[in-house]
């Protein structure tokens, strides 16, 4: 570093000083501003990733695809040749997890009384790495691969249907050729998940089971893919929807629930508005503090520019008191705002307190939001604190080099 | 060839609104290197304008100022800071120094801006504070020394780099009589040591008794110009 620059750097670090309170206020005011939209950027950023990962126990594939036709009316009778060779001609990227499942809707009778369910025939072994929410087993167990007439019911059916692991169920629902078929039932496990309709009205049964009921033979409606990477949801169900032709339709996650998509775009939109908000403000701060530290010294820089200081030099100096406040506020925000947002993304804030979880346009949303702690956006929102502080610098500095040095010095 | 050269200068300062002020309305001088002279004259007289522009710290209206033939006009406020960095040696009334630096440190400003290596500016600060009995402050700050005392400091900042001339705006202004004085003498001993060309102005008789040569205006225009022998 060249001496004429740390001797600037020296000297914009005592002026800093002469004014202690007002240095550490306006410090103050930028490093708890980067706090703010550190962690607010986190929260918001950790509830979109939880709203995807919610995706999972909301029982919706990354990507879903069926037989066109079925999901206008549900007709069981639109189905797909058995998908279990599919595997291997739908090319997925690497990590993803298929399977096929038989839906059916019907009504599911106890004791107690009856309640309509969703009917999935799945397979028992491979189900839990497409539904989250079957890893939550509260009572019970997954029931054996060739386990045929076992069932998966959750808490809140159970509770309704005063049903407990062993007891008998019945399941009627309408078949393929319009009858009606019937089959009993045993309850296998009970599991948990955080959304009530799921735990109330999903029911899983083996794939030959659901078979059996609707009366189909080698079929399933829904093949389910789950990928690493959500975000690429979009992407995939395009090009499978043009591997497969027109008789079958791939939607992602996006097309099935596009409330989650939009409160992406909405959360997204709500951080900037909020950063740009703060931002502001803070610069504005900043500019006055800058502004009136600068002013009130104008007979100094006079005596400065007299004594032979070029007006490059001037720039500088102001430009270091700059530098320094803005390198201390801002690694000031950023460790604390970093740190808030890393503890969190860990403890979770709970915001509707003795809840899991509660639904916004159909969505379930955790109650428990886990803060994103993403060191590139906390670098991001750092560094831009950081270069407005100095650019901010420029306008009280030009104030200054603007003026004759006889003009600086009948300042008082 | 003169250190200064005042060329028919004059200085309005036009403000919107307001008539234009004549502060300056065509002076002619010329200084010679060594000189100890002082500007005199009422208030408003144009003192404090005519040390600005010879100092290059203002721009004339009209007429040209000459610094060891150089003239001003023609720089630019780059050149024109290199000029007074490496010519002109500058001490104001009060409040000359930067309070965050020590005295050394203001002393050694303008050898600093020079590209002068610490060690050097420390000992050529040292050699002079001892010249004017300031060591015991070399290290203290400008708020904790006394007026007169922080006046020799400025001397002493303006004189360390070996300027052609120092321009004063009524240096003594602020101090006492005592103190005022004991500071003239340093400055004509330094003058005299040196062959530092000094210019000051002043409103005190004992300012201006001491000075060789005395310069008197009045409403923007020189009414004496008298050299005395000592
Ligand atoms: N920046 C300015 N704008 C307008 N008028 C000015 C300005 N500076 C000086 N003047 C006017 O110019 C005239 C000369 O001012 P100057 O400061 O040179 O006088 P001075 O002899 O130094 O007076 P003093 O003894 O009070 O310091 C005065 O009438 C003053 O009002
Ligand atoms: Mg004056």
């Amino acid at each position: 570093m060249s001496t004429a620059l740390t001797s600037a750097l020296a000297l914009g670090w005592r002026n800093i000083w002469r004014n202690r309170r007002r240095t550490v206020i306006s410090m103050s005011a930028i490093g708890v501003g980067l706090v703010l939209v550190i962690f607010y950027s986190g929260l918001v950023g950790g509830m979109a990733q939880d709203a995807k990962n919610q995706l999972d126990s909301a029982g919706i594939g990354h990507v879903e695809i069926f037989a066109r036709g079925f999901r206008d009316k549900r007709d069981v009778a639109v189905a797909m040749e058995d998908a279990s060779g599919w595997r291997e001609k739908l090319r997925l990227p690497p990590g993803a997890q298929v399977g096929a499942r038989v839906l059916a809707r019907g009504l599911a009778t106890s004791a107690r009384g009856n309640e309509p369910v969703s009917v999935l025939g799945v397979e028992w072994d491979n189900e839990p790495k497409l539904s989250a929410h079957l890893q939550h087993i509260s009572a019970g167990a997954l029931p054996a691969p060739d386990d045929v007439h076992g069932v998966l019911i959750g808490e809140q059916l159970a509770e309704r249907l005063a049903l407990q692991v062993g007891a008998k169920l019945r399941l009627m629902v309408q078949r393929a050729d319009a009858e009606m078929g019937a089959d009993l039932f045993r309850v296998r496990g009970v599991f948990h998940s955080i959304s009530p309709a799921i735990a109330q009205r999903q029911v899983y049964v083996s794939k030959a089971a659901a078979r059996e009921l609707l009366g189909l033979s080698e079929a399933s409606h829904q093949l389910v893919v789950q990928i690493d990477d959500p975000d690429a949801a979009d992407a995939l169900a395009k090009e499978l929807n043009t591997a497969l032709g027109a008789r079958f339709e791939a939607l992602s996650w996006g097309e099935l629930l596009p409330v989650l998509k939009r409160l992406e775009a909405y959360t997204g939109s709500i951080t900037l508005a909020l950063a740009t908000f703060v931002y502001f403000l803070v610069g504005l701060g900043i500019l006055n503090t800058m502004l009136m530290s600068v002013l009130e010294r104008t007979r100094e820089f006079g005596v400065l520019m007299a004594l032979g200081t070029r007006p490059s030099r001037v720039l500088h100096l102001v430009l270091a008191e700059s530098f320094w406040i803005a390198t201390l506020s801002a690694a000031g925000g950023a460790l604390t705002g970093g740190l808030l947002a890393w503890y969190f993304s860990h403890a979770g804030i709970n915001f509707v307190p003795g809840t899991e979880s509660y639904q916004f346009e159909g969505a379930t949303i955790s109650s428990l939001i886990k803060t994103r702690f993403s060191p590139a956006e906390i670098a991001r929102a750092t560094a831009f604190v950081y270069v407005m502080t100095l650019i901010v610098g420029l306008y009280p500095a030009s104030r200054i080099t603007r003026l004759l040095p006889a003009e600086a010095l009948r300042k008082t | 060839m003169p250190v200064i050269e005042v060329d028919n200068v004059t200085r309005v300062y036009a403000e919107k609104g307001q008539t234009p002020s004549h502060a300056l309305r065509g002076v002619t001088l010329a200084v010679e290197r060594g000189e100890f002279m002082a500007f005199a004259g009422p208030s408003g007289s144009g003192k404090t304008t005519l040390l600005n522009l010879i100092g290059g710290l203002d721009a004339p209206s009209s007429g040209e100022v000459r610094v060891d033939g150089v003239a001003l006009s023609g720089l630019s406020r780059k050149a024109l800071a290199d000029l007074r960095r490496d010519r002109i040696g500058f001490v104001f009334q009060s409040y000359n120094l930067v309070p965050v630096l020590t005295a050394a440190e203001n002393a050694g400003y303008v050898l600093e801006l020079k590209g002068v290596s610490a060690k050097e500016r420390r000992d050529k600060v040292k050699a002079i504070f001892e010249r004017m009995g300031l060591s015991p402050f070399l290290d203290s700050r400008p708020l904790k020394m006394s007026g007169g005392q922080q006046q020799r400091v400025a001397v002493a900042r303006a004189i360390v780099s070996q300027p052609a001339v120092v321009l004063a705006d009524e240096p003594t202004a602020n101090l006492d009589q005592a103190t005022g004085a004991a500071l003239m003498d340093l400055m004509r001993e330094l003058n005299r040591e040196r062959g530092i060309t000094f210019i000051f102005s002043s409103h005190d008789p004992m300012v201006l008794e001491r000075a060789d040569r005395l310069v008197r205006l009045v409403d923007g225009l020189v009414v004496t110009d008298e050299k005395r022998a000592r």
